[in-house]
């Protein structure tokens, strides 16, 4: 992938980023923060204007695509490298898991995997470090800390047998942003 | 542009004046907008019908030029400083191999045209000179604006528009140095030592601007609103200076604007000091409007078509050119030539300097005959911009 840079003088400066086959994607970054994103399919047509957005809402955008509030990461799920072997992951639990319905304490999470369960997510409610006598259900999400290979072995006992995936999106993850001001 | 009108009258004074002119400006953009008419030409108007040629002949009160002319002085001082802000020699230089060959075919195509119009039509070489410059220069702010508006900012034509626009700015800031030495006129003997205290001042202020700029930039000061005052002040200082040992205040103003895009302060500058540039150069087009009489307009409208039905398609071909030479396609290449079309402030600049010569034909028909000009060309311009499709295939230039 590659990024073409150029000087706009009196209006700003452009960024073309290579898409797929000779399509480019064009943001037009005007001296007054506004940027506008284009569309280009081939170096012969026309670029189409796709949107625009002011720089403060540009920056918000920005921010939420570079992954700053959640990283889907190539890895099958989300996870967060802590450095070293430790990361903490993020599950949906399925509905037949073993964890469905149970504490964490009657799951023997720790014990089983090594893993430790630091948050629930139960719709908009969320627990931080929820005691083991805690219950976990169907559909919530747990978000788990441990070496990978608790990590794995947590995955392997309580998620995938049942076949869950990937986490739903949270919105209150993001309620901490405003629309950055416009 | 020193009080040069000849236009008599004027019932508004100072305050109201320059409200009502600003008021019939903005009024005539409004109106014209709706139609796709530029505001440049329009802001023209609107100065045109509260002047002394309209409203003081039909009995309104009106303005008198000389009301308003040190804020449209400081609208053209703005203008250029802008150019200069955004100029820049290490862009210049980048960009050389292609640009040097597109600017002087730019150059070499379009100033003949206009020479040559104005002496087809008996204005001399002075006129023909003063003619040369105005159908030679593009409208930076037209063209900027309907490549915004029209999305072609995007595509591949922008980069040699912009780029033609730029050495534009550079080739015009020799120019105006030199037409202001040449339209003050008198003998050589005259002449010479004025020109060369002129030329010398200019000089001294571009070396200035490389050289020093960067180290007095802290001076600026930190907060907005200190760097608001003081770069006005410098910018006013200078360019006035200018205009008292004889040089053109215009230059001046770019050479300043040069000075501090060399800084760090560029960005923050040019944030702050737009609303006042887009304030005072709506004063500077509407004060060329005052001093426009309609009727001497018309009595130009013959050189005004020949100009505009030989110098719109020497554009196309010239900005064309410059289209291959950056490697376009032919279909981008007429874009890039239809969006060098329209011509605005810059030739209303050479008009402004032009009324103040002291050859009364050149004082009166050059100035009407840039109006004209400008007037059919913005407007055939943006036109042009907006139809591109259309005349992509009226002359079959489709990319297979």
């Amino acid at each position: 992938m590659t990024v073409y840079e150029s000087d706009l003088p009196g209006v700003g400066k452009k960024h073309e980023i290579e898409l797929d086959g000779e399509e480019r994607l064009v943001v037009v970054t005007h001296n007054t923060g506004k940027r506008e994103v284009f569309r280009r399919k081939n170096a012969d047509s026309d670029s189409v204007k796709l949107f625009e957005l002011s720089d403060g809402l540009a920056r918000t955008v920005g921010t939420v695509l570079e992954g700053a509030y959640f990283q889907p990461v190539a890895t099958e799920n989300i996870d967060t490298v802590l450095g070293g072997d430790a990361l903490i992951e993020w599950y949906e639990v399925p509905d037949d898991s073993e964890l469905a319905g149970e504490t964490i304490e009657a799951a023997d999470v720790r014990r089983r995997t090594g893993a430790s369960i630091i948050a629930v997510e139960h719709g908009d409610e969320v627990t931080p470090n929820p005691d083991p006598g805690a219950g976990v259900r169907a559909g919530d999400t747990v978000v788990v800390i441990g070496s990978r290979s608790e990590v794995d072995s947590f995955h392997a006992t309580f998620i995938e047998s049942g076949g869950g995936d990937d986490v739903d999106v949270d919105a209150d993850v993001l309620d901490g942003s405003d629309d950055g001001g416009s | 542009m020193a009080a040069g009108s000849t236009a008599a009258g004027g019932d508004l004074h100072g305050l109201l004046a320059l409200g009502v002119l600003i008021a019939a400006a903005a009024v005539v953009a409004a109106v014209g907008r709706r139609v796709g008419i530029p505001t440049v030409p329009l802001y023209v108007l609107g100065g045109v019908l509260v002047g002394p040629h309209v409203a003081g002949a039909v009995g309104v009160p009106s303005i008198a030029p000389a009301e308003v002319l040190t804020l449209a002085e400081v609208g053209v001082v703005l203008l250029l400083f802008f150019l200069g802000l955004e100029f820049s020699i290490d862009r210049l230089i980048a960009a050389r191999r292609k640009l040097s060959a597109a600017a002087a075919v730019d150059l070499f195509v379009n100033f003949p045209v206009g020479v040559a119009v104005g002496l087809l039509f008996g204005l001399g070489p002075l006129g023909a000179f003063l003619v040369g410059g105005i159908v030679y220069i593009s409208s930076s702010a037209v063209i900027t604006k309907s490549l915004v508006d029209l999305g072609w900012i995007a595509d591949p034509e922008a980069e040699p528009v912009l780029g033609v626009l730029v050495a534009e700015d550079l080739v015009i800031a020799v120019y105006l140095a030199l037409a202001v030495a040449l339209v003050a006129g008198g003998s050589p003997v005259d002449a010479l030592p004025r020109t060369a205290v002129a030329l010398g001042f200019l000089i001294a202020l571009a070396l200035a601007a490389q050289l020093l700029a960067p180290r007095l930039a802290p001076y600026l000061g930190t907060s907005d609103e200190d760097l608001v005052v003081r770069t006005l002040s410098v910018a006013l200082v200078i360019s006035g200076l200018a205009l008292s040992v004889g040089a053109s205040e215009a230059v001046a103003g770019f050479f300043v604007g040069v000075g501090v895009g060399a800084t760090p302060l560029h960005d923050r500058v040019a944030d702050r000091i737009a609303p006042l540039r887009d304030a005072f150069a709506v004063v500077f087009f509407a004060w060329v409007g005052l001093n426009t009489d309609p009727v001497a307009v018309a009595g130009v409208a013959v050189p005004v078509v020949v100009a505009a039905v030989v110098s719109a398609p020497t554009k196309v071909v010239s900005g064309g050119i410059a289209g291959r030479l950056y490697d376009l396609s032919p279909r981008r290449s007429l874009r890039t030539g239809l969006a060098l079309v329209p011509r605005g402030e810059f030739s209303l600049i050479i008009a402004a300097l032009a009324a103040t010569s002291p050859d009364p034909t050149i004082a009166r028909v050059i100035p009407a005959f840039a109006v004209g000009y400008v007037l059919v060309m913005s407007f055939a311009g943006t036109i042009a911009m907006s139809e591109a499709d259309r005349i992509e295939r009226l002359l079959g230039v489709v990319d297979g």
